[in-house]
């Protein structure tokens, strides 16, 4: 049960049983809560078009805010960009309630910008925003060499994945020997 | 864009939205990437059903992935063209063999890259360093199949043989015509004695030349052959392999007779796991039978179906089973006591030989 029926069962006690049953039943206000990213900026979301996010609603589920509670603590999310933020909160709001189509084309088409925007829709756990946008990088790589490839994603060559192999080896062993230094210190 | 900053998850959901030939052209990135692709995509490779290389007989080699009803270009190969070439190529190391690379149409939705050779005498080294390379990439599970079509190749001055690829099986679909004559199919049997043995052969034969008995053609493990006028019998004296499906105008009884008696006394047809006769109406089943020792399950009892996987489906992308028999006769070879089943319908021989005992099979019947 999320918090917001949580709230509106204990805010009005149940209604005696004598309503005409043809007679429709009120509608529930719309709950809403608000979210902020690294630039502070509060968007107010609704519950339904939260609902996208499985860690936000995990979230909201859990925690039984109402109405003022919400507006006093903002969910942070201090690792996403707010234009970022603002494009997902925009694409929940948009799909709020409705079945998703089988292609999204508003996504951006900056490399940088999708690229930031799949990290805050991992984390956010937003499935099928998810997919469009791993369908849009995929998309990137369409009819290129694997040197064009490269380019587009940065991927290290052999011989660069050799070196970083090497020196986190290195690195490693370094960080073992500290270790074992410091061990013996102790010990004496 | 960096890729590797993206955790397992999105690389395996960016990749599982890439075509095979994208994930092809990764591959081929740096080696980490190739084992980044293998790992991610192990369960979508597993669904492969099949890699199919299509040769045309000339100078094509379509090489397509086939999973459920799809089928997927992933490269093909052809002789080098000047005037194709509207994008700068590139090379990429494949098993080892350098090979020219290029991309044909940059806004088609049917991308893919195409290999090409510069020499008639290269065609089979590019050939067999690609499929080295889908045989590591997508692993042994699959099925590997060169697929050509011999008559094509009538009326050519030369046949080209087969490669000498491990790891892949080879099927020939070949058309008789009624002008094909004696040096032709002369020419075609040379083209068999000289390939591996064949995983399966389709033939439409509207002609009354015929193969040899002893022709390697009759090794092949399947045969799907359809012939107007009565059909080369040495079919059904000589086939070595496991399934065959004929459809013909007419087959005499004797031959059935002939058959039945030499799979019963193990002489011929001991690998054989399936036949099927399509033909025109046969004479009832209790004259063709005449002679022969059958055994039958009680009326009353409901018979075991006998189906198989096809080795090979011609038809269709996926994997199908022969059409069931459901009969209350069969035959038992001497030899090792194996059962098979008999059903004569009004057009149709089925022939489905059990890996079962006559016990066994007894067991089965409800």
């Amino acid at each position: 049960m999320s918090s917001t029926e949580q709230g509106t069962s204990s805010a009005a006690p149940a209604e005696p049983t004598t309503a005409p049953e043809s007679a429709a039943a009120p509608e529930v206000p719309e709950s809403f809560y608000y979210v902020h990213g690294k630039d502070k900026v509060v968007h107010k979301v609704s519950a339904g078009a939260l609902q996208h996010s499985a860690l936000i609603h995990g979230m909201i589920s859990n925690l039984g805010y109402t109405e003022e509670q919400a507006k006093a603590n903002p969910f942070p999310f201090e690792n996403i960009d707010g234009d970022i933020l603002q494009m997902v909160v925009d694409w929940c709001n948009q799909h709020k309630g409705k079945p998703t189509p089988p292609e999204d084309t508003n996504l951006p088409k900056q490399k940088e910008k999708l690229f930031d925007l799949v990290l805050a829709v991992n984390y956010l756990e937003i499935k099928e925003l998810l997919t469009y946008c791993c369908k849009q990088v995929a998309m990137m790589v369409k009819g290129k060499s694997p040197e064009e490839i490269r380019e587009i994603w940065m991927i290290p060559t052999d011989a660069e994945d050799e070196a970083a192999e090497k020196e986190a080896k290195k690195r490693a062993g370094k960080e073992a020997a500290g270790e074992t230094a410091a061990a013996a210190g102790d010990a004496k | 864009m960096i890729l590797s900053k993206y955790p397992f998850l999105v690389q395996k959901e960016i990749f599982h939205n890439m075509k095979y030939s994208e994930l092809f052209m990764l591959s081929f990135v740096s080696k980490n990437m190739k084992k980044l692709i293998k790992l991610s995509q192990e369960k979508r490779f597993k669904s492969i059903g099949s890699v199919r290389y299509d040769y045309d007989g000339a100078d094509e080699i379509r090489v397509h992935v086939y999973y459920g009803d799809v089928k997927e270009m992933i490269t093909k190969t052809e002789k080098h063209n000047e005037a194709k070439s509207v994008r700068k190529s590139f090379q990429l190391n494949v098993s080892g063999k350098m090979i020219d690379f290029r991309f044909l149409r940059p806004r088609s939705r049917y991308v893919h890259p195409i290999a090409s050779y510069q020499q008639p005498s290269e065609k089979e080294t590019a050939i067999q360093s690609i499929h080295n390379y889908l045989f590591d990439f997508y692993g042994d599970s699959v099925e590997y199949n060169w697929l050509t079509t011999a008559s094509e190749w009538l009326g050519r001055s030369s046949i080209p043989t087969l490669p000498q690829i491990q790891n892949l099986s080879f099927c020939v679909d070949i058309n008789l015509f009624p002008e094909t004559n004696y040096a032709e199919m002369e020419r075609l049997e040379n083209f068999f004695s000289s390939s591996p043995v064949l995983k399966s052969v389709r033939m439409v034969a509207v002609t009354n030349q015929s193969f040899p008995s002893k022709s390697k053609l009759y090794q092949a493990e399947s045969v799907e052959i359809r012939q107007e006028e009565i059909i080369d019998t040495c079919i059904l004296r000589d086939f070595q392999g496991r399934q065959a499906f004929l459809r013909c105008g007419e087959v005499s009884t004797s031959v059935l007779v002939e058959f039945l008696n030499r799979w019963k006394s193990g002489e011929a047809f001991k690998k054989l796991e399936y036949l099927k006769v399509i033909m025109d109406p046969i004479s009832p089943g209790d004259r063709i039978f005449n002679g022969i020792v059958l055994s039958y399950i009680d009326a009353t009892k409901q018979p075991p179906i006998h189906t198989l996987p096809k080795v090979f489906n011609w038809q269709y992308y996926t994997k199908s089973n022969t059409d069931p028999i459901t009969s209350h006769t069969y035959v038992v070879r001497e030899a090792d006591n194996r059962v098979a089943s008999i059903l004569v319908q009004e057009k149709a021989f089925s022939f489905g030989v059990w890996n079962k005992t006559e016990e066994e099979f007894l067991k089965m019947v409800e």
